[in-house]
């Protein structure tokens, strides 16, 4: 058995009185599509936010690739490998398309402290970007400030960022929210496509979707797991049926 | 940088180096003060325009390095040469110390500067041993290394206007790269610069220190042209203006600080040829700037200039 | 140890003086997320009324009413013509609202001149009274003090025993959710500012029967009305009770102790507070 590309031990949140993640453990494969779903308010963001670095879980413990990232500040696990997107656009309205791509390629390195060279002069930066662009079906738009593009495209920024240093853990956060049905059908056939190099958790709401794309699924209630097994098992489960689609 | 901004860029330079041969020693000074002012605006834009921080202290370090500097000379006899570099380096020093403040953010920011220049005039308007409180520091002599002296305003001038071009040519360079990308970044959405890997602290601090430094550089500059210094060159006065000619000019742009310098001090000297109020009319044209022009005369001057439907290119 | 009591008796009506500034600057902050840097601005002009008030009718209380009248007139055009425009940006509100001080500072000036200016205050108020240990003390920083004390208690039961208290601090901790329970929030700011700018108008009055007014007075007092806010917590009026003392008791101390140093004395207990506690002793955690 490799080691899992994701380990979380009875990891646990609470905000004051509430739990928001209650005793969650899970193990993610190398090389796996797992995907996160459970009705409002189950704790997936928050369980995102522990595994990203954003919030410190109050209990429990994380690895990633065998190494303990449990207390490891959000820009130290970026450096370890871990790629994410947001469920709430989170690009840089005010600069161009370039510039997105070119911090998060300088995210990690040693040249976001570079103080002379021109970012603008850079061609390695420059012709990453347009292939990367490319590959999710945004082209031409890379001296474009990000304010004028759609949402659609934004979106489609957001997985850039998070694609462009190949990630070993990609985490996607509802990567098709507030997408139309076209748009949402294009960026699923993208993130399908994506190498299995890079391992991925993703939450999605949209129960096709999840099912077209997951390996496994893993269901939260109320912060803490309620069941996980393949997606037809998911689907047939009569408890996950009630919580999940009776609130719909 | 493209070609009218080059040409226009190439003519200013041109204008400014031949003021001295076609207007008389007044104007001349004035532009010294504009450049020197302008350089202290720069120097606060650096954290406004590009890292989104509003900073109420660098007039702080333009006064320590100008006191620094003037104490050492009349006091101790120190040489220019010597001087000099003392007084830019107590200037920064405080901007390592003040520094800190980057541990806070948008209002909280604004107060913590706001005290740490008041602080610093405090010092000057009561430590009066060290800074002569109220009456300054005075008799400053003129800048000199060695044997060579600056014996006249047009001189001393050309100096100046040698340093800005330096400081411009090296800041231009310093905001178009990565350093500078990743303080619009944490301006426009520091949480995303911390998942990309970013530490938003570290950026900042390594910011403000640059601009104590452009600010100390400024002050020097400013103790040798006007041959003293007091308290007031640290009041809240100076700390405030030194950001609002930035705004007025253009905040984010290289030339923006010192069009709201010229813009500032011309009017205050215009002004108050006739009438007493220039206060009264700075007021105004503050007012008028968040109202009708938030991107100041450089933003005035590029929506002016950009033909309608090229909307969405930077 | 009567030097120690006399400068804790300074810094207590100091304190009073500070505190009705400082708690309509931390209330419409804390509110409406309005950095206003004219707020001293409200303190000159009401000083400066109340002066020719007091002046021409002999009448104190006139003029304290008058001083507060001017305060709140002029917030009002601020807050409809200048502020109102400015939304949550707040670096165009400190741009703004100094520009607005200038104006107003400098007119002050062209109209009142540059000398400072004692406002007359009632004969009764003018003399000293005897207090223990010793201490004789003018019965003006008495008054102070008590109009202090009175407004912070008034000020006290409006918030924390009213409905309209209830409904701005609802405001202060959530100003999204209020709107949504369908309380005018309009309204709501209308009357913290007219009571901030009042009471500006008011201390201004005050003040310049203990300090004189003067030009360049209403930056002063800001700065310090600015440092008992952050001390006490942007947004909390214990907060600013509690900072009002502690900056004016600093204040006097330091003067009297380390008079070269006096400001930093103030100064710099403050920023080192806000680099470690940026929300002051009593402000919430959600200011930004």
């Amino acid at each position: 058995m490799s080691t899992p590309a994701l380990s979380l031990r009875a990891v646990t949140k609470n905000f004051g009185g509430l739990r928001a993640v209650s005793d969650v453990s899970l193990e993610v494969a190398p090389g796996e599509r797992r995907v996160i779903i459970g009705p409002n308010g189950a704790g997936k963001t928050s369980l995102f936010h522990c595994i990203s670095g954003v919030i410190q879980p109050s209990s429990g413990v994380i690895e990633c690739f065998g190494e303990d990232i449990t207390h490891l500040a959000e820009a130290q696990r970026t450096l370890k490998g871990v790629g994410r997107t947001f469920q709430i656009s989170s690009v840089f309205v005010d600069l161009t398309v370039l510039e997105n791509v070119a911090l998060a390629m300088l995210g990690i390195q040693g040249a976001k402290w570079g103080m002379w060279s021109s970012v603008a002069r850079m061609q390695h930066v420059r012709d990453k970007a347009e292939e990367e662009l490319t590959r999710v079906g945004l082209t031409g738009k890379t001296d474009v400030m990000v304010k004028s593009l759609s949402y659609g495209e934004r979106r489609q920024l957001e997985l850039v960022l998070a694609l462009v240093n190949s990630p070993r853990l990609l985490l996607l956060d509802e990567p098709c929210a507030g997408l139309s049905p076209a748009e949402r059908q294009r960026l699923s056939a993208i993130i399908r496509d994506l190498p299995r190099t890079i391992t991925m958790l993703m939450i999605e709401h949209d129960m096709d979707v999840a099912l077209a794309l997951a390996d496994r699924v893993t269901v939260l209630n109320r912060g803490a797991m309620m069941l996980e097994g393949s997606a037809q098992e998911v689907r047939m489960n009569p408890q996950v049926r009630e919580v999940y689609f009776g609130q719909v | 940088m493209n070609q009218t901004n080059r040409i226009a860029l190439v003519l200013l330079l041109g204008l400014a180096l031949l003021l001295p041969q076609m207007a008389g020693t007044y104007w001349v000074t004035l532009s010294t003060q504009m450049l020197i002012f302008g350089m202290l605006a720069l120097s606060a834009d650096l954290l406004l325009g590009h890292a989104g921080l509003f900073s109420l202290c660098h007039a702080a370090f333009f006064a320590v390095s100008a006191y620094t500097t003037a104490i050492l000379q009349v006091r101790y006899g120190v040489s220019g040469a010597a001087a000099v570099p003392a007084g830019i380096l107590a200037g920064t020093l405080l901007g390592t110390l003040f520094g800190l403040s980057v541990r806070t953010r948008g209002v909280y920011f604004i107060l913590v500067t706001l005290a740490m220049g008041y602080i610093i005039w405090g010092v000057g308007y009561r430590w009066t041993a060290l800074t002569g409180g109220d009456s300054g520091i005075t008799n400053v002599p003129a800048p000199a290394l060695g044997d060579l002296k600056v014996t006249n305003a047009s001189q001393f001038y050309y100096l100046v206007l040698a340093v800005v071009v330096i400081v411009l040519i090296v800041y231009q360079r310093l905001v178009s790269s990565a350093f500078g990308l990743a303080l619009r970044g944490i301006k426009t959405g520091e949480p995303r610069m911390r998942s990309l890997g970013f530490q938003p602290g570290a950026h900042l601090y390594t910011a403000f220190v640059i601009s104590s430094f452009m600010a100390s550089v400024a002050g020097v500059l400013y103790v040798y042209l006007n041959r003293f210094v007091n308290p007031v060159t640290a009041s809240l006065h100076n700390n405030v203006e030194a950001v609002l000619m930035a705004i007025v000019g253009g905040s984010g742009t290289l030339l923006g600080p010192f069009i709201g310098a010229g813009l500032v001090l011309g009017l205050r000297n215009w002004v108050s040829t006739f009438f007493e109020l220039h206060l009264v009319v700075m007021g105004l044209v503050f007012i008028a700037v968040v109202i009708w022009a938030p991107g100041g005369v450089v933003g005035l001057v590029r929506r002016l200039m950009s033909p309608a439907g090229k909307e969405g290119q930077s | 140890m009567n030097s120690f009591i006399l400068q804790t008796f300074n810094g207590i009506s100091y304190a009073a003086l500070l505190f009705l500034l400082a708690s309509g600057f931390t209330l419409t902050f804390g509110l409406m997320r309005i950095v206003n840097m004219a707020h001293g601005s409200y303190y000159l002009l009401g000083g400066y009324i109340g002066l020719v008030v007091a002046k021409t009718t002999g009448n104190f209380a006139l003029a304290l009413l008058a001083g507060g009248a001017a305060g709140a007139l002029l917030g009002f055009v601020a807050d409809k013509v200048l502020i109102k425009r400015t939304g949550e940006d707040h670096l165009a509100q400190v741009l703004i609202t100094t520009g607005l001080a200038y104006v107003v500072g400098d007119l002050a000036l062209k109209v009142w001149g540059g000398d400072a200016q004692k406002l007359p205050i009632p004969m009764i108020m003018r003399g000293v009274v005897e207090l223990p240990f010793d201490i004789v003390y003018p019965i003006f920083r008495v008054f102070l003090t008590s109009v202090g004390i009175a407004v912070a208690v008034l000020l006290w039961i409006l918030y924390r025993k009213t409905q309209i208290g209830a409904a701005i601090r609802a405001g202060v901790d959530d100003r999204e959710m209020v709107s949504a329970t369908g309380i005018h929030v309009d309204r709501l700011f209308i009357i913290v500012s007219a009571l901030a700018s009042f009471l500006a108008g008011f201390s201004g009055v005050l003040g310049g029967a203990f300090l004189t007014v003067y030009p360049g007075a209403e930056w002063e007092i800001l700065v310090f009305a600015l440092v008992v806010v952050i001390v006490g917590g942007l947004g909390s009026l214990e907060g600013a009770m509690i900072g009002a003392l502690i900056v004016g008791l600093l204040d006097a101390y330091g003067r009297w102790l380390l008079p070269e140093m006096s400001y930093f004395v103030l100064f710099g207990p403050m920023a080192i507070l806000l680099l470690f506690r940026p929300r002051g002793l009593f402000g919430t955690a959600n200011m930004t």
